[in-house]
């Protein structure tokens, strides 16, 4: 897998985890954390709008 | 109906929350780096006088905090870091992507179920005529030049959907190699970099209006973050009716797309080789939309939702009550998460990787990819009567 490590590595698509272009283990669960970031955030403004 | 696929590879053993502390160097940078270009850079050009000239760097060259943003992320990679973000900010960066898709969730709170409809229904004609058109230009293409079948393949949908993400997707069901991949996923970011940053100035020398501006982009650009900064650069003000509110929703029935696009291509991938399509594992269209389909786009929908019935108050949809407080404050932080996305994205930029892309992979890219960015603005014109604004 060294080409991983060329041309456009930096994305989901490399195996070499150190060249991934997220934390996340693969791009479904990235979708997953962002629902849940976004929930987080939207929460907060709630709540805050209740004060 | 079946295709053939292979399983994907790449799983980490990490889980997400134990690297996240080590994401806070990294994170901190791009906070900061938006404090700056927000509270100091932006105020300062909009009121600065350059040879006579008032605010020439947002009337005449339209910078915003957008370009700044990615222009930021640029310099660190290319310039200061010298190609590579460091170990210690590297994972901080990793979270952009993470940024954008949450910021794009947040966005369903400038729609209605309404006015998706009436936008969607606009979406998917052009979108759905576009990806089919580029699929078949690639693919007469790649056979006209003698391309290889797999990188033909990956090529296609990564021309005609959504660049990286559909690169990705696709390669595991058309054997591609990591470097077919790489070519691909390196010429549409070369492309992509360039109509990122001059089609705002296209936009307002044409005088397009937001819609029309956010349907050509939308239709045009092939990545989902390059048509997210190509919108917000051109207006970035994030409301309903604006460019971004426009250009989101096409990209989100292009990314929508992506699993149909994939079992399309593989279909003709594996026509193609005749008796090998028994060896490897069969994929239905079913699977590939199970494993396929973009779960942050369902994020979205529940905005649309929630916005529709009022959970946040007035949305301020035009000719409606002005937005309540909860969306007002919704919006203001998008801007800033787009703001941290779009740093990290142009930190993902390396010039050295971009400058290896070339041969016939280039050529079928640039030849695609001119020809998609026109005529999406020729028929973005043609049919500018029949955009309705929401």
């Amino acid at each position: 897998m060294a080409a991983n490590n060329q041309v456009g590595s930096e994305t989901l698509g490399s195996t070499d985890e150190k060249s991934k272009m997220t934390l996340f283990k693969d791009d479904r669960a990235e979708d997953w954390g962002a629902i849940v970031v976004s929930i987080l955030i939207v929460a907060v403004i709630i709540v805050m709008g209740m004060k | 109906m079946s295709v053939q696929a292979m399983s994907s590879t790449g799983s980490g053993r990490d889980s997400f929350f134990t690297k996240l502390p080590g994401a806070l160097p990294g994170l901190a940078l791009i906070v900061v780096t938006m404090v700056v270009i927000k509270m100091w850079i932006e105020p300062w050009m909009a009121v600065t006088k350059v040879f006579g000239m008032q605010k020439p760097l947002t009337d005449a060259f339209h910078l915003n905090y957008i370009l700044l943003a990615i222009v930021f992320g640029l310099v660190y990679r290319n310039v200061i870091f010298a190609g590579t973000i460091p170990a210690v900010l590297a994972d901080g960066f990793k979270l952009s992507r993470l940024m954008i898709k949450t910021g794009i969730i947040m966005l369903g709170s400038l729609y209605t179920v309404q006015a998706i409809v009436q936008l969607g229904s606009m979406a998917i004609f052009l979108i759905g005529g576009f990806v089919i058109l580029s699929i078949i230009m690639v693919l007469w293409l790649g056979k006209l030049m003698g391309l290889d079948r797999s990188m033909t393949a990956v090529l296609a949908n990564a021309l005609s959907i959504c660049g990286v993400s559909a690169a990705v997707a696709t390669s595991p069901a058309v054997e591609a190699k990591a470097t077919h991949v790489a070519y691909a996923i390196a010429t549409i970011l070369g492309f992509g970099i360039v109509t990122m940053f001059i089609s705002p100035f296209i936009g307002h020398a044409l005088g397009l209006t937001d819609l029309q501006y956010g349907a050509w982009v939308g239709t045009g650009i092939l990545n989902s973050g390059q048509v997210l900064a190509a919108c917000l650069a051109f207006n970035p003000k994030v409301a309903p009716g604006t460019a971004v509110s426009v250009g989101e929703i096409w990209n989100i029935m292009r990314v929508i797309s992506i699993p149909f696009a994939v079992f399309a291509v593989t279909v003709w991938y594996w026509s193609g080789r005749k008796g090998e399509a028994q060896q490897g594992q069969q994929k239905s269209l079913g699977t590939l939309l199970v494993e396929k389909f973009p779960v942050f786009v369902l994020g979205f929908l529940v905005m649309v939702l929630m916005t529709s019935i009022g959970a946040f108050g007035d949305a301020g949809i035009k000719g409606g009550p002005p937005p309540s407080e909860t969306i007002k404050t919704l919006r203001l932080v998008m801007q800033w998460i787009f703001g941290f996305g779009l740093v990290g994205l142009g930190a993902y930029i390396d010039v050295k990787e971009l400058a290896r892309a070339g041969g016939t992979p280039l050529k079928i890219g640039l030849i695609v990819g001119v020809t998609k960015y026109v005529l999406a603005l020729i028929v973005v014109f043609l049919i500018k009567d029949m955009l309705v604004s929401i």
